[in-house]
């Protein structure tokens, strides 16, 4: 069983962002701490699970991002991946989700994956979009939103549950090749041992430039951001806490609410 | 016609779609709302296709022309009769195959979110999700945990766009005939995705629906003991119940039948208090039909204070503790 994993580096918090000059998307301030999708880890952690029931699973982990993102890279290797896939893709605002599409889909034609496992959506640009992407342009089938899955590698099936509306579950069976978001929930992901951590920092990466995918031409959108405006209707209670205390129970005595 | 607002996106109405889900023989309210979207985009009559299996077609087709005055066209096969992303992708791209450019909106829902991008690698559309807005014809979502927005407009001449719950108002369609309906059979064929049916939830929480008032805890109440705050909160009032974001969930801070969100628990109480909850879109979903919402938040810019009556900006963990000793003493004097 061969898996590839999506793991996407984002920022720890919106707070040390601001927009650039252009308007187009983002910057990171000098202090911004980036981490794993925690949507990926979960996805990182349901491979591993798999392997642990299934002998000789191979798992690789892939990220697209400048310098930085093989400290994502090596995080998954602490986790336990085999193998760090590094998508080299210079700092440049925002890349749309086709675009990382492509890219993986791409890097991972050739390489005979049975699952492809990524995080429900990331928590940065909240598309929900590459992992059904992926399997489009691979013509692997899909689920996602997956809660819980089964693999049968004998008969080449998974079965999932995908999380719907109000917590219900639905049931369906895919064939393999398939692409799975993982739902968080799904499991708890593990703590790297620090063992692990420590090997990860000299492990190899492979190394694919973007440009060197020649990806398709982008089927993407042009793009502007903007800090989300205020926009509060309500009111902001104002003051000490004590007195803001007091306006809050005044306000339940109000509203008959205490 | 050319505006600005117009360009980048397919205004024509005839080019203009709602794939229209249904669940159990009943369009879903998110349908209506994705119908209001379109008619907004396109400034006119949008059109409506609809899938599901034959025996079920016709009457769900004749009751959206009905209920829409728009015109409806129905795709009916065996491997329609339950949803799957497989045979939704299959068919929606064959019918779509050679017409042109087209702009689909879908609902984003469990379902909508699940095809979508999909059948844009189909039709060599672009794909935006969860649009909650349309400002000078850029399609708004929120990026970031709704600190910031960001404004697409389509660079391919196809798009498929899922439309945030909630975003649009259904409208009622009042005097408009029934739109025109037309029935195509699609081939039958073998799938590689096999449904199994709906699993009900192992986690509905009738003490949260039945709730006047939900105390509910965000990532922002920090550490599992902390619990007991929002606990000691939610004993002040009668009739009230416990919610908490997925994160708290996720992390084991309490158990998932306390969930408030879009694939938790949907509350409408007479008050919500959202402590520590930055107010994730799915968890709005979840609780923006309450009457009276409080938000605790110690970040000025959180999402939710966009939609809370009353926002105080404090650490709820030294807040909730104030509130309850400050309730303490006016009862002793009083």
């Amino acid at each position: 069983m061969r898996i590839l994993v999506c793991v996407k580096q984002v920022c720890d918090s919106a707070d040390t962002l601001f927009i650039d000059q252009s308007s187009s998307w983002v910057e990171y301030g000098g202090h911004t701490v980036f981490r794993m999708n925690r949507y990926d880890e979960y996805a990182l952690e349901e491979a591993l699970r798999i392997r642990e029931r299934f002998e000789g699973t191979g798992i690789d982990a892939v990220s697209i991002g400048p310098e930085r993102a093989q400290a994502t890279i090596r995080r998954a290797l602490g986790m336990g991946a085999d193998h760090g896939i590094h998508i080299y893709q210079e700092e440049r605002g925002y890349l749309s989700p086709f675009d990382r599409a492509a890219l993986i889909s791409r890097a991972a034609a050739d390489r005979g994956y049975h699952l492809i496992l990524a995080g429900v959506m990331a928590e940065d640009d909240m598309e929900g979009q590459v992992g059904g992407l992926v399997a489009g342009m691979l013509g692997y089938a899909c689920a996602t939103s997956v809660i819980s899955q089964e693999l049968s590698p004998g008969t080449g099936e998974v079965l999932v549950e995908r999380e719907i509306e109000g917590g219900r579950r639905e049931r369906l069976n895919l064939k393999l090749p398939a692409v799975l978001t993982i739902q968080s929930g799904i499991n708890i992901p593990r703590y790297p041992a620090l063992s692990h951590m420590l090997r990860s920092r000299t492990a190899a990466i492979e190394l694919i430039e973007a440009h060197a995918l020649a990806p398709r031409a982008s089927s993407g959108t042009r793009i502007r951001c903007a800090p989300a405006e205020a926009g509060s209707v309500g009111e902001f209670l104002e003051g000490t806490p004590e007195q803001k205390a007091l306006r809050l129970l005044e306000i339940l005595h109000e509203h008959s609410l205490l | 016609m050319s505006t600005p607002c117009s360009e980048g996106v397919v205004r024509m109405e005839k080019e203009v779609f709602v794939i229209a889900l249904h669940e159990g023989g009943q369009f879903i309210q998110e349908m209506y709302e994705t119908v209001a979207f379109a008619r907004e985009l396109c400034g006119g009559k949008p059109r409506i296709v609809v899938l599901a299996g034959d025996r079920e077609i016709a009457g769900l087709a004749d009751a959206l022309a009905r209920d829409t005055g728009l015109d409806v066209t129905g795709l009916s096969g065996r491997s329609l009769k339950h949803y799957s992303a497989e045979a939704y992708t299959k068919h929606v791209s064959a019918f779509f195959h050679n017409r042109g450019p087209v702009t689909l909106c879908i609902p984003h829902t469990a379902q909508g979110g699940d095809f979508a991008p999909q059948l844009s690698v189909c039709l060599d559309a672009c794909c935006i999700t969860a649009v909650e807005r349309i400002e000078a014809g850029a399609l708004v979502r929120s990026v970031f945990g709704g600190k910031f927005k960001a404004y697409h407009r389509p660079s391919a001449p196809s798009a498929v766009l899922t439309v945030l719950p909630g975003a649009w108002k259904r409208q009622v369609a009042v005097g408009d005939s029934p739109g025109r309906l037309t029935i195509v059979p699609v081939a039958d064929d073998t799938l590689a995705t096999t449904v199994h049916g709906i699993r009900e939830s192992a986690h509905a929480n009738t003490a949260l629906s039945e709730a006047e008032v939900v105390v509910s805890a965000g990532r922002g109440v920090g550490k599992p003991e902390h619990v007991s705050n929002i606990r000691a909160l939610c004993a002040l009032f009668s009739k009230s119940a416990i919610g908490a974001s997925r994160a708290v969930c996720d992390l084991g801070w309490l158990d998932y039948s306390h969930q408030i969100g879009s694939t938790g628990n949907r509350v409408s109480p007479r008050l919500y208090i959202a402590c520590g909850i930055s107010g994730a879109i799915q968890h709005i979903a979840g609780m923006k039909d309450s009457r009276t919402v409080i938000a605790i938040n110690t970040d000025r810019r959180a999402s939710i204070f966009g939609i809370a009556r009353y926002c105080i900006v404090e650490d709820v963990n030294t807040f909730i503790p104030l509130i309850i000793d400050t309730y303490a003493k006016g009862r002793g004097k009083g």
